[in-house]
């Protein structure tokens, strides 16, 4: 057909064609995937615990606190606390200062610490917060504060220091800072990957939150598994069942695979570092549990739940006495719950803890069955879309010649949707296919804006919907003084042109107004956004060019 | 003709007292839902915090509502072989031992909660990029028209067909959702295109304003109609076909999405071919008199 060697002449018919063939192909390689909503599962939103905040604080006043000290003073790099009377020896590790210099003369203590004031600040926040603080930022250094805190509460535990946040909205923010999220985003990942679970998809939000999508799991078993930050702690019973800390998971440099004995019970067995085991041979001997086991039971815990509490065995203890012991083992119960147990304990040993604990803000499942009914119901609606949608075109027009590359557009703007979808691995959720049904309605009103500029027919179009379309389109050429054949002439491409300004600016309205939606919701509305914008950009750029000179050949044959 | 009539008989300042009249009960709709509940449209439950299940329907309703007594339970709703039990804020522990429940006794539930966290944030979102949107999409129109008054108009109706939305969602009793949101946003990148057709086909074409007004019109008119098309087939799948075929279930997201849209394109119709052609009618009746003052 003479018709079809001419289009194929035309670039923008031959990239358009290009591109849904090609979209085709992609999808037919790489598939489709589809969204949690629709093939099952559940999902948790995480809030990660914290605040980046500054300190107005002066750092010897912090000392002069925590040493009842009566006087502190800056010599360059060193503090120097003078405090009356002894000094218990121990006091200045236990506040975070190991080098410290403790010298008594007379009846006055002095110490030397050397820190620079960040260092005091940090070792104070920890203390009092009994949680990770780190230092982020110069000028004004912040620092990030690894718990739940409000500016209230820091402000009080400021205030017997003599210090506060400062003023102002940017001083306190809740919320960790990206390296933090992305962090705790690649410790989910790791253990979410050892407990052997396909296809967990964990995103970041918005820089503060992180999303996980659990693929057939429901939404208990998915917060059992994630809601815990899998924190290690050893510690050891001193007297009257009080007991102290030894360490924490950090402490522990490499874990073996768990390991069941004869009598069905499960263990996991842990080397620690040579720092660790240094400190826990002094915690034991301190305690007085390699001299008396019995009375000195050593306990685990995960996530302040004790795992493990039993006596040092009787050589080990012995050992312990002489050399630091870095091999040990964490016995944690028999049958499937010590399995279980034991998986657990070593995924997370094994992973480390996460950063920052996590809130659990929103969660929720679909089952797989209420998704694939889901998908059905959502086809259905696309389908009775596109024949409205037809049928419109048709009342209007009246002309087979003009609805079949209508609607063969518009569908074709989704297969080419559908064909970036597929190579990016993205997912259709329900949004998703909502936002396609919204891309055809959207989109054919583009192609009528470039129809009824070539023909001009726009004109009292709505009273004579009843005219046939070459009764219209030759009035509307002999209005313009050209024949719609000549489709290189001036008059049609001032037209086209004139037609593609309308849609760029209704284009351009709605992709931005759709931008927001990118950010918003905790990601749930990504896929309409996105799907809406790509649709937009596609039909505008490919779609809408070919379907111009298609629609002027056919008008003018 | 009736559309002509109405385009060209009466002074464009008569006319437009309609769209006022119209944006100012849309002000009182909001106002009122606004000083009863503390926001401008009734906050769904996303926005408030709270869990929704919905399960088979195996038993009856008040059966499943005394099953689930023991937790805050708001609201026990029959959407087509399925019941949505939406519960108010609970706390985490409570909803750990729900959503164990609800797993141990249903197959195939489906399960949404919503900490305090999450709708707050959700609420600040709304209240920051809601606006964002908008002033993105008046600055393209700004762009594109590169004339002040033009543009304003265009977004004035545009302004108008979101607030008429908006009250339209206290009129029928849809609440603020996500899927409402998203429908919100929608109207404004969506509804201006038909304004920018009329806008551009006034400045750009020759003829008299009427005559180009009216032209505009048959295209505007079978845009609006194409695309409420499409949303009429969102809310017949997603509203009604389950009363109709029996393995269906109704769609909450999509039914709440197509409502807000309809009443916005239908609002869209009104404000382009009356709100903005009378504007434009008005401007030109005036600056072609001036304009024919200033130039040779």
């Amino acid at each position: 057909m003479s018709l079809i060697n001419d289009l194929f002449k035309d670039t923008r018919v031959v990239i358009y064609a290009a591109a849904v063939i090609l979209a085709i192909i992609l999808i037919a390689v790489f598939g489709l995937k589809f969204g949690l909503d629709l093939e099952g599962g559940s999902y948790l939103q995480l809030q990660l615990q914290g605040a980046v905040t500054q300190v107005d604080v002066t750092p010897e006043k912090i000392l002069e606190v925590q040493f009842g000290a009566s006087n502190a003073e800056k010599h360059g790099d060193t503090y120097v606390v003078t405090v009356p009377g002894k000094l218990d020896p121990t006091l200045a590790d236990d506040l975070g200062y190991s080098g410290a210099k403790v010298v008594t003369q007379g009846n006055a203590t002095k110490v030397t610490i050397v820190a620079s004031s960040e260092t005091i600040i940090t070792n104070y926040l920890k203390k009092n917060l009994d949680a990770d603080v780190k230092i982020v930022g110069v000028a004004p250094i912040k620092y990030e504060i690894r718990t739940n805190v409000t500016r209230e509460s820091l402000n009080a535990l400021l205030a017997p220091v003599g210090g506060s946040v400062p003023v102002g909205e940017d001083t306190f923010v809740q919320g960790v800072t990206a390296e933090t999220v992305d962090e705790t985003k690649k410790v989910l990942d790791s253990k979410l990957n050892r407990l052997g679970l396909q296809d967990i998809k964990v995103r970041i939000v918005d820089n503060k939150y992180i999303l996980i999508d659990l693929a057939g799991m429901d939404v208990a078993t998915a917060q059992d598994v994630v809601g815990k930050p899998g924190k290690f702690e050893i510690r050891i019973e001193t007297e009257n069942n009080e007991s102290m800390h030894v360490l924490y998971g950090d402490a522990v440099e490499s874990v073996d695979i768990p390991q069941g004995d004869r009598q069905g019970g499960w263990g996991v067995p842990f080397t620690l570092s040579e720092e660790g085991a240094a400190v826990f041979q002094k915690a034991a001997i301190d305690a007085g549990a390699t001299k008396n086991p019995d009375a000195h039971d050593i306990a685990m815990y995960l996530d302040k739940d004790e795992i493990f509490s039993a006596p040092l065995a009787a050589e080990l203890a012995g050992s312990l006495n002489k050399v630091p012991v870095r091999s040990m083992e964490a016995r944690v119960g028999s049958g499937d719950a010590g399995s279980a147990k034991a998986k657990e304990l070593y995924i997370h040993l094994r992973e480390g803890a996460l950063p920052v604990n996590v809130e659990i803000v929103g969660s929720g499942q679909v089952s797989a069955a209420l998704g694939a009914q889901f998908k059905i119901q959502m086809v259905f609606a696309g389908l009775i879309a596109l024949l409205a949608v037809a049928g419109m075109v048709y009342y209007r027009y009246r002309e087979k010649r003009i609805v079949l590359p209508m609607i063969t557009t518009s569908f074709s703007e989704v297969i080419m949707m559908l064909g970036i979808w597929a190579v990016a691995g993205w997912q259709l959720d329900l949004a998703s296919l909502a936002g396609i049904i919204m891309v055809i309605g959207t989109g054919v009103d583009q192609l009528v804006i470039i129809t009824d500029e070539l023909m001009r027919g726009g004109e009292a179009a709505a009273a004579s919907a009843d005219r046939s379309i070459k009764e219209r389109a030759a009035a509307a050429a002999e209005k313009a003084g050209a024949k719609m054949a000549a489709t290189t002439s001036k008059v049609y491409l001032s037209r086209l042109s004139r037609a593609f300004t309308i849609i760029l600016g209704a284009a351009a309205t709605t992709a931005v107004a759709m931008l927001p939606l990118l950010y918003m919701g905790f990601g749930a509305l990504t896929g309409f956004a996105l799907i809406i914008i790509l649709g937009v950009i596609l039909g505008t750029l490919i779609a809408r060019p070919a379907y111009g000179r298609i629609i002027g050949h056919i008008l003018g044959a | 003709m009736e559309l002509e009539e109405i385009i060209s008989k009466y002074p464009p300042k008569q006319i437009m007292l309609i769209p006022i009249a119209i944006i100012i009960l849309a002000f009182i709709s909001l106002g009122a839902t606004y000083f009863s509940t503390g926001s401008p449209v009734h906050l769904g439950i996303e926005f408030t915090g709270g869990t929704l299940i919905t399960v088979p329907a195996t038993g009856t309703e008040d059966a499943a509502k005394a099953q689930f007594a023991q937790y805050p339970l708001v609201d026990v709703r029959d959407i087509g072989n399925r019941y949505m039990i939406q519960f108010g804020p609970m706390s985490d522990s409570e909803y750990a031992a729900l959503a164990k429940q609800v797993n141990a006794e249903y197959d195939g539930a489906e399960i949404r909660h919503m900490g305090p966290i999450y709708s707050k944030e959700l609420q600040a979102q709304v209240m920051r990029y809601l606006p964002i949107s908008f002033l993105l999409m008046a600055l393209v129109v700004f762009i594109v028209f590169r004339q002040p008054m033009v543009s304003l108009l265009v977004v004035v109706s545009a302004l108008a067909d979101i607030l008429t939305a908006a009250a339209s969602m206290n009129i029928t009793g849809v609440q603020l959702s996500l899927g409402t949101v998203a429908a919100l946003l929608m109207l404004i990148g969506y509804s201006v295109d038909t304004d920018i057709l009329l806008s551009m086909r006034v400045l750009k074409r020759k003829g008299s304003v009427d005559e180009k007004i009216i032209g505009a019109m048959g295209t505007g008119l079978m845009m609006s109609g194409t695309t409420i098309a499409a949303v009429i087939a969102l809310i017949i799948v997603s509203n009604f076909l389950y009363l109709i075929i029996p393995s269906f279930t109704r769609m909450d997201v999509i039914a709440d999405m197509s409502t807000v849209l309809i009443f916005g394109l239908a609002a869209d119709i009104f404000n382009t071919w009356v709100t903005n052609a009378q504007g434009l009618r008005w401007y030109f009746s005036r600056s072609s008199k001036a304009v024919r003052g200033q130039k040779k």
